[in-house]
């Protein structure tokens, strides 16, 4: 079954691509949303994971495959935000031959992000992590305005460091244990783990995956990076690919290949707050819907950072959780960007105000993101952080915990001055004319706000099923 | 007994009051439910008396039921109780004619009969509190209903009432908890640190009901604000009915007070300060109704005194005063609102000469005003008598005291039917004429009751109050009849010519009637403490606002420190933090590098902490 998730998006691209033209357009984004549909059935529905004759795939690409809980939860939150970046690119996407390719680099992006989450083997882990920054790259630039191009140019010199970072770590890592695999270098880690080589290896990987997942200090890229993108991609890049190509791999290392380590949970916890910290402040005075919601981003994989950062299976499992309501409810608020950007020409939030009543499902769903996002019951966004916060607590790190506890306060300012600023008050006169957004992006935000209410209100359900077999990864 | 007449006393004028509620200013119907409703209720009343039995209706929570004990006590306010609705519903009648509010103060009125009936009947003290509380409702509704500036009068008296009523909220708590129920007729506590803490709350419940002091203030300000019959209804009758016989209960079945407790001095003490501290301000009053409504908290301090001696001949004269002062102060309220509705003022410096005018009314002041000060053989005197002789029996000081304010009390009376009734006409006063016959019949009807309670003292009291404190209290004991002491007779026969004797020479020196007690009103030691008095400096109502408003401004001072942190601190640091990440990201991709390799240094350093 894994290699599929492989082939199938890599088939389809070269299918794409061997037809061109008419036809390809044609069918494209039908494609690409049914490869992103049968990745969320093949994970949701249990006897697709057990789909025959796949064994003769596994021992034809031979790369040791391998998919536990995270895996699983990573390959539906990619499924779930490709199938949103499909629907908000197949609203906005200005130029017809545009779509081949742009659905092309969202085929390879797909490709790419499967193969981060289910490999087991620290150099294949960077290839595909770079495989998929450099699809990030050219989604960012895929517009080719003048503020996209300098956006994808600085994440590609940034990212660079990063490169360099986790090559010459991975070049360390075979040194000491002679090879790379995850079980090989976690071995290695647990008997050596003391030698300096060992551990300037695993300080450059994980400072690498801090570039790529946009931690503070390592996050200057990330703002100019998500609000230049297209809107299609700015979601697809803020819901799930800086998550795939950072903070899994953290999540990765320090579940399955380092050993308990209390000098890394220390650097997490300190860049998981300094990123609350910033992000929440930095989106605080942003003039831009989109460059408030980049920020917000940043401060929302401080979140992450911070439950990793617990050391315990708890925290662990919340800081998965967290990713994954982070990829729903922060695609559903770029979902809404677009909406108000391709009905007002703008994101500028001194030029916007009192849409709530032209647009009433946008400015709904955008109600519902930014409550969960902000932590506020019955929402996903409340259990994740509540279960961050709990997990920081019993880990007796009480003041992190008090700390995650009140900078919530931040979020819920910043994101209700941006959803004031945008939706509520007297509609501008300018902006009378102002229609609701096309069908095709008010499905993508009716569903991602039915999720992300639904987690949160099933959540006694989801505990059972969902948080306590992620504590038990490995 | 499914719904039997015991039930029907609360939900009947409950009824009523919903209707006239709803019927709005429809002329005249309010006024016929009104009365229809009172005499029904009277009817109702005559009926209950002499009968006993419970009613009892599950309701809310296990153990919470609306039980309802109809015996001798109860019975009895109850009757009394609705013989002065019915009598100020038929007053109100042309009284409150063409008044904007009839039907309210119709609807308030039946109400106020309903919880008090309620309060009476009730054997569970949640259920007494209930109705307890439903009275400070209508409370307030009645003397808010009389003009904007009401609204003020009776916002006072919902907080001092209030405030009161939650003293014995919380004692109510406290007895349920002591003794394990809430059942009245169950609860015999003994006076120990608890048991003594839910006394004081319960008896502040009742006193302040009653209007004694220090629970008193919001009374003078009612009497000008409010509606008359207000004031002839709660203040006067049905408050003074219902705060004495929750004191009884308190003092007889709850708590057993003897003599030797240390509670029977403190309840004596606040007797005779209420008595002699509201005549004294009665005396000087130069307002028809300002000056009854310092004696109707003055006369409750013969009630909590008497009471509060825990002898019987104490016991049964307070009670006694109870129904007497009710009768006689109701009927004075009612020649007030004559007197108010023909000559239009109750100032009494543009009244006097009405006599002549108002025979009627002037006719049943002079019963009534003789009966307050106690002249034989009116109703007063038999229960001021009694309670005389158990004061004198606890200390000579109280008893002094008591008669101190007799001596006030007629004092004030002589001089308010001088300056109202008698002396010069003034000119404006010219075409004044008798009162209507609807408000002169409950007039008269007061007047008689109190000659008949006083002539024939043993119809009352050994029908209505001896019964009260039951036989085995009152062994071989029976105040019916003449007073057994004599000499104390004799002394306040002397203590009340005296007051005639001072009326007399005080008008002779100063010339008018309103005038009589200018002597001491102006007295050199008490000119400056009637000053203050009337400027309201021993209103503890006064003290307690300004503590509140100091307690308000600290209050607000912190609110300001508070809001400062919220509305210029933390916006002002977090919009300047904010300022500081917005301008670092400017777009400067070296400064990216250069972050992202400080903080990978930091990660090493870090890692290898340990080697």
């Amino acid at each position: 079954m894994l290699p599929l998730f492989l082939l199938v998006p890599f088939v389809s691209l070269l299918i794409l691509n061997m037809l061109r033209g008419r036809a390809a357009r044609r069918i494209a984004f039908t494609l690409v949303s049914v490869v992103a549909l049968g990745q969320i059935v093949a994970v949701l529905w249990p006897p697709a994971r057990d789909l025959p004759a796949t064994e003769p795939l596994s021992a034809f690409l031979a790369l040791g495959l391998h998919s536990d809980s995270l895996s699983q939860v990573l390959l539906l939150s990619i499924g779930i935000v490709v199938m949103a970046a499909v629907a908000v690119g197949r609203a906005t996407l200005s130029y017809d031959k545009h779509r081949v390719n742009f659905v092309s680099v969202l085929l390879l992006s797909l490709a790419a992000m499967n193969g981060t989450v289910l490999l087991s083997d620290m150099f294949s882990l960077y290839v595909f992590v770079e495989v998929t920054s450099v699809c990030s790259f050219t989604l960012v630039a895929f517009d080719r305005t003048r503020d996209s191009l300098e956006g994808a140019f600085k994440y590609l010199i940034v990212s660079v460091v990063a490169t360099v970072l986790m090559l010459v770590s991975v070049g360390l890592l075979l040194l000491v244990a002679g090879g790379t695999s995850f079980d090989a270098v976690a071995n290695a880690l647990r008997n050596g783990g003391a030698s300096p080589l060992a551990r300037t290896a695993v300080a450059a990987f994980v400072c690498g995956l801090f570039v790529k997942g946009g931690v503070v200090p390592f996050h200057g890229w990330l703002p100019g990076a998500y609000s230049t993108a297209p809107p299609s991609a700015s979601v697809l890049l803020a819901g799930i690919m800086t998550k795939v190509s950072g903070v899994y791999g953290l999540i990765r290392l320090t579940v399955s290949v380092f050993p308990p380590n209390a000098e890394l949970n220390w650097v997490l916890l300190l860049a998981g707050a300094v990123s609350i910290a910033v992000g929440a402040f930095g989106a605080l005075r942003q003039t831009d819907m989109k460059w408030l919601l980049s920020y917000s981003s940043i401060s929302q994989v401080g979140y992450i950072v911070l439950g990793l950062g617990c050391g315990t299976p708890l925290g662990v499992a919340a800081a998965i959780l967290h990713l994954f309501n982070h990829a729903i409810f922060k695609s559903l608020l770029f979902i809404n960007a677009a909406a108000v950007e391709q009905r007002t020409g703008t994101t500028n939030m001194r030029l916007l105000g009192g849409l709530g009543s032209r647009m009433p499902t946008t400015s709904l769903t955008s109600t519902i993101a930014v409550l969960s996002t902000a932590g506020i019951p019955p929402f996903s966004g409340f259990w994740s952080k509540l279960v961050i916060v709990i997990a920081l607590w019993q880990s007796q790190h009480y003041a992190y915990a008090a700390f995650a506890a009140m900078l919530s306060v931040v979020t819920l300012t910043y994101l209700l001055t941006m959803q004031r600023r945008v939706f509520f008050g007297k509609t501008a006169a300018h902006l009378l004319e102002t229609r609701e957004a096309r069908l095709g992006l008010v499905l993508p935000e009716v569903a991602l706000a039915l999720v992300t209410t639904a987690v949160g209100v099933l959540f006694p359900w989801i505990v059972g099923t969902f948080l306590f077999p992620l504590g038990g990864i490995r | 007994m499914s719904l039997s007449f015991i039930g029907l006393l609360v939900l009947l004028p409950a009824a009523a009051a919903v209707a006239a509620f709803a019927v709005g200013r429809a002329r005249g119907v309010a006024e016929a439910l009104g009365v229809l409703a009172t005499a029904a209720n009277l009817a109702l009343a005559i009926f209950a008396f002499g009968r006993s039995g419970t009613w009892t209706v599950p309701w809310a929570a296990p153990g919470l039921e609306l039980s309802l004990r109809l015996y001798h006590t109860s019975a009895f306010v109850l009757l009394a109780a609705a013989a002065f609705s019915a009598a100020v519903a038929l007053y109100s009648i042309r009284f409150l004619a063409a008044k904007r509010f009839r039907h309210l103060f119709y609807g308030f009125l039946l109400l106020s009969l309903a919880f008090v009936n309620g309060a009476v009947l009730a054997d569970h003290l949640v259920v007494l509190l209930f109705c307890w509380e439903g009275l400070l409702g209508t409370l307030f509704g009645m003397i808010a209903i009389g003009s904007r500036r009401a609204f003020r009068t009776a916002t006072k008296a919902f907080i001092i009432v209030g405030v009161a009523d939650l003293c014995m909220l919380f004692g109510i708590a406290l007895v349920g908890s002591q003794a394990g129920t809430l059942v009245m007729s169950r609860i015999h506590l003994p006076l120990d640190s608890m048991g003594a803490l839910a006394m004081i709350l319960l008896t502040i419940g009742a006193i302040s009901k009653a209007g004694s002091m220090p629970f008193h203030s919001w009374i003078p300000n009612a009497a000008m604000d409010a509606p008359l019959p207000f004031m002839a209804f709660m203040p006067a009758s049905l408050e003074k009915l219902l705060g004495i016989y929750f004191l009884s209960r308190i003092t007889l079945d709850l708590f057993a007070l003897r003599p030797e407790s240390w509670a029977s001095p403190l309840l004596m003490t606040v007797g005779a300060i209420t008595i002699l501290f509201a005549v004294m301000m009665a005396l000087v009053q130069k307002d028809y109704k300002r000056l009854l409504s310092y004696h109707a908290i003055s006369q409750v301090g013969y009630m909590v005194l008497g009471i509060g001696t825990a002898v019987p001949a104490g016991i049964v004269g307070g009670i006694f005063h109870m129904i007497n002062n009710a009768l006689y102060k109701s009927g004075l309220f009612f020649t007030a609102g004559s007197v108010e509705k023909e000559a239009g003022t109750t100032d009494l410096t543009r009244l006097g000469g009405l006599g002549r005018r108002m025979p009627v009314t002037f006719a049943c002041f002079l019963v009534m005003a003789a009966a307050i000060s106690g002249v034989p053989p009116l109703n007063g005197f038999f229960s001021k008598e009694l309670v005389y002789d158990a004061a004198l029996e606890r200390s000579v000081y109280l008893y002094l005291a008591a008669l101190l304010g007799s001596f006030f009390t007629a004092a004030s009376f002589l001089k308010l039917g001088h300056a109202a009734f008698l002396g010069p006409r003034s000119p404006e006063n010219d075409r004044v004429k008798e009162a209507p016959v609807s408000m002169l019949v409950p007039m008269i009807a007061i007047a008689a009751t109190c000659v008949l309670f006083g002539v024939w003292n043993a119809f009352p009291l050994r029908q209505l109050v001896q019964p009260v404190l039951g036989g085995w209290r009152l062994p071989g004991h029976d105040f019916a009849g003449w007073p057994a002491n004599q000499l104390l007779v004799l002394v306040t026969l002397v203590v009340l010519a005296g007051a005639v004797l001072n009326h007399v020479m005080g008008s002779r020196a100063f010339g008018s009637g309103l005038a009589a007690v200018d002597h001491i009103h102006y007295a050199p030691s008490l000119k400056g403490i009637y000053a203050k008095a009337e400027r309201g400096a021993f209103d503890p109502y006064n003290w307690g606002t300004a503590a509140v408003r100091l307690f308000a401004v600290a209050a607000w001072k912190v609110d300001r420190a508070i809001d400062w942190v919220y509305d210029r601190l933390s916006p002002g640091a977090s919009g300047w933090l904010g300022q500081q990440v917005r301008d670092a990201g400017d777009g400067s991709y070296p400064r990216y590098i250069a972050w992202s390799l400080v903080g990978a240094l930091v990660v090493f350093i870090v890692l290898n902490r340990a080697g």
